[in-house]
């Protein structure tokens, strides 16, 4: 349990108003939606109320929770205590771009770009050193082409799932 | 002998080459899935669930199953040989098990939780055989109030429950109720929650949740947090019991079965609970010189009770799956999903209108354990070699194949930035300390659920007395009274007494 002046008291007052802010939100969503119960005493916006509800309350008090001592029963979460940033944005920056690219570059490509710049942050996050040099870039590309070709093979040829290629021959 | 008869009839649909093969297939993937850190069989059943458009059933089901429980046998292999356990169950089994492997007998350690899983996994699968058609039977006389309690019922445990604090695990279940409302409502066939996206109106694919929740918030938590974090691992020595492991074992694998068999077939799941009370057991009945050995250099009861009872649970979990349509992990909420892709809805008539498929998945659960048996004993040397995968490249790997998954369910590049998005969220909860399995719970079995009472509310004629009606239902609200009331009170005597 943490005490009342430790730093998690932000971030987890933050928490709760995020979990307050969600219930309020889906609440101004129920109100658009119709009451029309048919036969029975409950209809399509019920749930969406109770839910709301339910999360206004359970925000106010995760904030009170956190004003008042901290979480309760609360394990203390594991890794590091400081957050590392920059591997952060490697990863997101690959993930995002892949979500922005899949469907022009191709699944391969796209997810090989993911993987080299997921696996550059993940490195920088372990403390490798020489993760910028062009040998390592070169491996970290063809690894992720080995990876990511034979699964968009596996899953376009044997289990005809649509994965988007760069080309039509559905090799690449 | 009808029993006898079906099954028989499974395992010759089973026992074809194409269905042993994804059996295979599936035991081996779920073997992976647990040996490697960072992703478990949710996540795994969760990015195959694609396959669904093109597999047939029968195939399909095989083959998640076979990763279901395949990956609670690799998860022990990970938590005997690294300090961190794989999945939450097999967290017993990390802290005798590592005792055991730190003093040189990870073989001993190793070959316990394996033949123990398999004495369980089986006792346990005939016990489905046996009790599947008759709950199933059962179960047809229910109806939409008592289908909405138990839900109800499964609700609190996972939230309430199974957690330590239930305002967090209440919180969860409200945000997978609240992405289980976007979409068309089922009855009405409103939209609800679209915000006029169009790839809202078929609502969010649990495949999404699951994979963002577990595979991408994994990989965002651990470039993070865990960079640093540096694993040693214990040496492998031979695989093999001594006489004296043997009869160490045997009645602790019987007694975790026993233990952890009933915590399966009631739709309160989890395997922390049996698996814990399984080693407190095992502690309590040992003799004075084995007890010193708990903890200290690690007692064999106290891996084979645990594995049997985790092994028992996870079997038996498919009884209120299959029968009732109600899925008490993680694993077996995705399970419901890829039935419910086929248009099937578990539930009592699925021993009827699907006996064939039903009877086929009975069947591959004993083939799996016996090939799970094979890949496990002989074969651990080649799995503890995936240990050897540096983090980075696994983690950056599993990306890629999150982005199958999400993608290949509908092809929406739209679905990968809700990912992402997603994936923050399992940030968030995992360092706050939210529980997620109330989340997944909460979104498969929310329309479900909303579905019952709305109608038992129409039975009664717009009346929730209908649930304090009929008999049971009425037990079923005084189960979800005390599920929630009892441990409580509970809590409030010890600390009465120890303040006295």
């Amino acid at each position: 349990m943490t005490t009342s002046d430790s730093p998690a008291v932000w971030p987890q007052t933050l928490v709760g108003a995020g979990v307050l802010l969600t219930g309020l939100a889906l609440a101004f969503g129920a109100i658009g939606i119709s009451s029309e119960a048919g036969y029975g005493g409950v209809g399509p916006n019920f749930l969406p109320w109770l839910v709301s509800i339910g999360l206004t309350v359970c925000g106010a008090w995760i904030i009170w929770e956190a004003r008042s001592g901290g979480f309760r029963e609360l394990d203390p979460p594991s890794g590091a205590d400081q957050a590392y940033w920059p591997g952060f944005v490697w990863v997101s920056a690959g993930l995002l771009l892949n979500a922005a690219l899949i469907t022009t570059i191709g699944f391969i490509l796209s997810c090989t770009l993911c993987y080299v710049l997921a696996v550059q942050g993940l490195r920088r996050a372990s403390g490798q050193t020489a993760v910028n040099t062009p040998r390592t870039w070169v491996t970290d590309f063809v690894v992720g082409l080995l990876i990511s070709a034979p699964v968009f093979w596996m899953f376009t040829k044997f289990l005809a799932i649509n994965l988007p290629g760069l080309t039509n021959t559905g090799w690449i | 002998m009808d029993i006898f008869n079906a099954l028989m009839a499974g395992f010759a649909t089973a026992i074809t080459p194409v269905n042993l093969l994804w059996c295979l297939v599936g035991c081996a993937l779920g073997t992976a899935v647990g040996v490697l850190p960072g992703i478990g069989p949710a996540v795994a059943v969760a990015m195959l669930l694609p396959i669904t458009a093109k597999v047939d059933i029968t195939a399909s089901m095989i083959f998640f199953s076979g990763i279901y429980y395949g990956a609670m046998y690799g998860g022990s292999t990970t938590s005997i040989l690294l300090n961190t356990p794989g999945e939450t169950a097999s967290m017993v089994t990390a802290m005798e098990g590592n005792k055991m492997a730190k003093s040189g007998r990870a073989g001993a350690a190793l070959a316990t939780a394996a033949i123990g899983s398999f004495v369980a996994g089986s006792i346990a699968t005939v016990i489905v055989t046996l009790f599947a058609p008759f709950v199933a039977e059962f179960a047809v006389k229910l109806g939409p109030p008592e289908y909405f309690l138990l839900m109800l019922l499964a609700f609190t445990t996972v939230s309430a429950v199974l957690g330590k604090s239930t305002l967090r695990g209440m919180t969860a279940l409200l945000v997978g109720l609240a992405a289980g409302c976007v979409g068309l409502d089922q009855i009405s066939g409103q939209g609800r929650y679209t915000g006029g996206i169009p790839e809202l109106l078929d609502g969010i694919e649990i495949v999404l949740v699951a994979v963002g929740l577990f595979a991408v918030a994994e990989v965002l938590y651990a470039v993070l947090y865990e960079g640093r974090v540096v694993e040693d691992q214990n040496k492998l020595s031979r695989v093999h019991m001594t006489k004296a492991d043997w009869k160490r074992s045997i009645p602790a694998w019987l007694r975790g079965t026993a233990i952890g068999t009933p915590f399966g077939c009631i739709p309160a799941g989890g395997t922390e609970i049996p698996t814990f009370l399984s080693y407190a057991t095992e502690k309590k009945l040992a003799s004075p010189e084995i007890k010193a050995e708990f903890g200290n250099k690690g007692a064999i009861e106290g891996v084979a009770g645990p594995e049997a009872a985790n092994n028992a649970t996870v079997t038996a979990a498919l009884i209120p799956l299959l029968t009732l349509g109600i899925p008490t992990s993680n694993t077996t909420a995705i399970l419901l999903g890829a039935f419910q892709n086929y248009g099937i809805q578990p539930g009592p008539q699925l021993f009827t209108n699907s006996a064939a498929l039903v009877w086929a998945l009975i069947a591959s659960l004993y083939i799996g354990n016996v090939m799970l048996l094979v890949l496990n004993l002989p074969m651990v040397g080649l799995w503890v070699k995936l240990l050897k995968i540096p983090k980075p490249q696994l983690y950056a790997g599993i990306l890629i194949f999150a982005t199958v998954g999400a993608y290949g369910m509908r092809q929406s590049a739209f679905d990968l930035f809700l990912l992402y998005a997603i994936g923050l969220l399992g940030v968030l909860m995992r360092r706050f300390d939210f529980p997620t399995a109330p989340v997944v719970v909460g979104m498969i079995l929310g329309p479900l659920a909303e579905a019952q009472l709305r109608n038992a509310v129409s039975i009664g004629e717009g009346s929730a007395m209908v649930f304090f009606q009929r008999p049971m239902s009425v037990t079923l609200v005084v189960i979800v009274v005390a599920v929630l009331v009892l441990p409580r009170l509970a809590k409030y005597w010890t600390r009465g007494k120890s303040a006295s």
